[in-house]
């Protein structure tokens, strides 16, 4: 008998607007489905309307966790429709950003991974030195969330030789936690065999089905937008791209674990090579006809964005594709034949409440293979109706 | 690898069907086919150049006709197979066979600009809601959002 099991959109347990449809037999998912659109703002249609300047910080409130994935991938793509070259110190403090705020995302996700595997002091754990990343970036940008630090042409604050100290300094107690939680996270016996073997996606199958980031990193392929096609100072700067061959939970965790401590080397050599000057250069108003395709290696993974312009201040077309669309149709294969329990840790960001959402059930007749879906309280009916004819075993016994 | 082998290439296997190919910036190429041609370019692209992964579909409402971009992404660069379709006959072929993963693209792309996809596996809408009215496509251009007039219930007092 297949149950199917609605979660969300609207749910106590997803922290965002999702609708999953998840059809199991007994404990293991045959199919699931996702039914997105409940949290669609219109986004590319407003930037249409909108001018140049105006469209960064709409760009930037696509995401609260990524949003200056958003904003320099935008930013760099209009710079090209501008012919405009960024000064260096504005690219590496741009740079700078993007990493801690990969740093945050990536702890940020520990931390989730954590409390979904039941580990919750490790989730506390992370999330306390998560902080120390909020308050750099705070100290940087004046935000903790929307740095707003951005502009067309450069970046809108500069660093001064404090704030230079004060990273490095945040930046040693943070190495010193994240090699804690390296070997916390891949020693702790329960921990590794709660992640690993969980939401298995084949190499083949994370190329066909076009997943990006870390979920197609740790099924082993190398694929990172900031080796394969440098944008800002990537190609100055020296780093490795992280990936684990487990092609499970455990290997995404390692590929985001690694990733710190390259990120951790990054923002080291950024700020120990900042050179001096100008952080940013004035941009015109209204850009030439053109287009242009810009790439950008978010934490999630690969962000892309395709921008029209026609001679106005305002863009022809605006197109966004954040990382985690990309993923969906990887997700979907990865739930299919797992258990129910491994729901919230392959969604990792979603914690669904699967006993209280209301259900449907869908009976498949094993004579002809028809399947319906009825209510519950049906059912119960039909289970009555069959059971009430039935002759009734009086000297039944247990069967041990 | 670098562009202008990419270039060659896309010239030496297609011949007469590369309508346009052009390479705005270093590691970006753009590449013009008719839509009867489209499904032989991607798999061209996908077979004898090794581009598996699609970043995204994008539309573009050029007024008489749409413009629709494949992003392709490989680890050298990103190359864009691009097609026009006439508005009154919005009809593109499904690439799902070849790429699987564009499914989302090509359900979006239905949703937002009115395009049939022929040969969708999955043709439901996506991201518009169930009870949105027919014939009403949002990212064309002259789709117009206009607020519906607020009522309230009981009415005002």
């Amino acid at each position: 008998m297949r149950f199917q099991i609605p979660i969300g959109p609207q749910h106590p347990a997803l922290k965002e607007p999702i609708g999953l449809r998840i059809t199991v037999e007994g404990e293991i998912i045959r199919d699931a489905d996702i039914r997105l659109g409940y949290n669609h703002r219109g986004i590319e249609k407003l930037a249409e309307q909108k001018t140049w300047i105006q469209n960064i910080y709409l760009t930037e409130r696509i995401c609260g966790i990524c949003s200056h994935s958003h904003t320099t991938c935008y930013v760099q793509g209009v710079e090209k429709l501008m012919e405009l070259q960024p000064p260096k110190r504005g690219l590496y403090i741009r740079t700078l950003v993007a990493e801690l705020e990969r740093v945050h995302s990536h702890l940020l996700w520990l931390g989730v991974a954590g409390h979904e595997a039941g580990f919750d002091s490790f989730f506390m754990y992370t999330w306390r030195d998560r902080e120390i990343v909020m308050d750099i970036l705070e100290r940087i940008s004046g935000n903790r969330v929307h740095y707003g630090i951005n502009t067309i042409g450069g970046v809108r604050r500069d660093l001064d030789e404090l704030q230079v100290k004060y990273i490095l300094d945040s930046l040693e107690i943070l190495r010193k936690r994240s090699e804690y939680y390296k070997n916390l996270g891949t020693t702790e016996p329960s921990f590794v065999a709660r992640l690993a073997g969980v939401g298995y996606l084949s190499k083949e199958d994370a190329i066909a089905l076009c997943a990006v980031g870390p979920t197609l990193r740790a099924s082993g392929v190398p694929m990172d937008v900031r080796k394969d096609d440098p944008y800002a100072v990537y190609d100055e700067v020296p780093f490795e791209v992280c990936t684990a061959d487990t092609c499970d939970v455990l290997g995404r965790a390692v590929v985001r674990i690694k990733e710190l401590f390259q990120s951790y080397n990054i923002i080291e050599y950024l700020l120990k090579n900042l050179p001096a000057g100008e952080i940013a250069v004035k941009a015109p108003r209204r850009a030439k006809p053109n287009e242009v395709v810009s790439r950008y290696e978010a934490p999630r993974g690969e962000n892309i964005h395709y921008i029209k312009s026609n001679g106005t201040d305002k863009p022809e077309r605006l197109k966004v594709r954040a990382p985690t669309l990309a993923n969906y149709a990887a997700t979907i294969k990865m739930l299919k034949n797992g258990f129910i329990a491994d729901v919230p840790l392959i969604f990792a960001a979603i914690d669904p409440c699967i006993c209280c959402a209301e259900r449907a059930v869908a009976i498949v007749d094993a004579r002809t293979g028809q399947e319906k879906v009825v209510p519950m309280n049906i059912l119960k009916q039909i289970s009555q109706k069959i059971s009430a004819n039935k002759e009734r075993k009086r000297e039944a016994e247990w069967p041990l | 690898m670098n562009d202008q082998a990419l270039i060659d290439k896309a010239n030496e296997s297609l011949k007469d069907k590369v309508l346009a190919i052009t390479n705005p910036a270093p590691r970006r190429i753009f590449l013009k086919v008719a839509v009867e041609n489209l499904l032989e370019a991607v798999n061209w692209l996908k077979k004898d150049l090794g581009f598996t992964h699609l970043s995204t579909i994008s539309g573009v409402d050029l007024g008489q006709s749409f413009e629709i971009l494949y992003h392709f992404a490989n680890n050298y660069c990103s190359f864009t197979i691009r097609t026009e379709i006439p508005r009154d006959n919005p009809q593109l072929p499904s690439i799902c066979e070849l790429i699987p993963g564009a499914i989302l693209y090509e359900r979006e792309l239905q949703d937002m600009f009115g395009i049939t996809i022929q040969n969708i596996p999955d043709p439901r809408p996506l991201l518009l809601p169930d009870d949105w009215p027919v014939g009403n496509y949002p990212l064309r251009k002259d789709w117009k959002y206009e607020r519906p007039p607020e009522v309230i219930p009981g009415g005002k007092k």
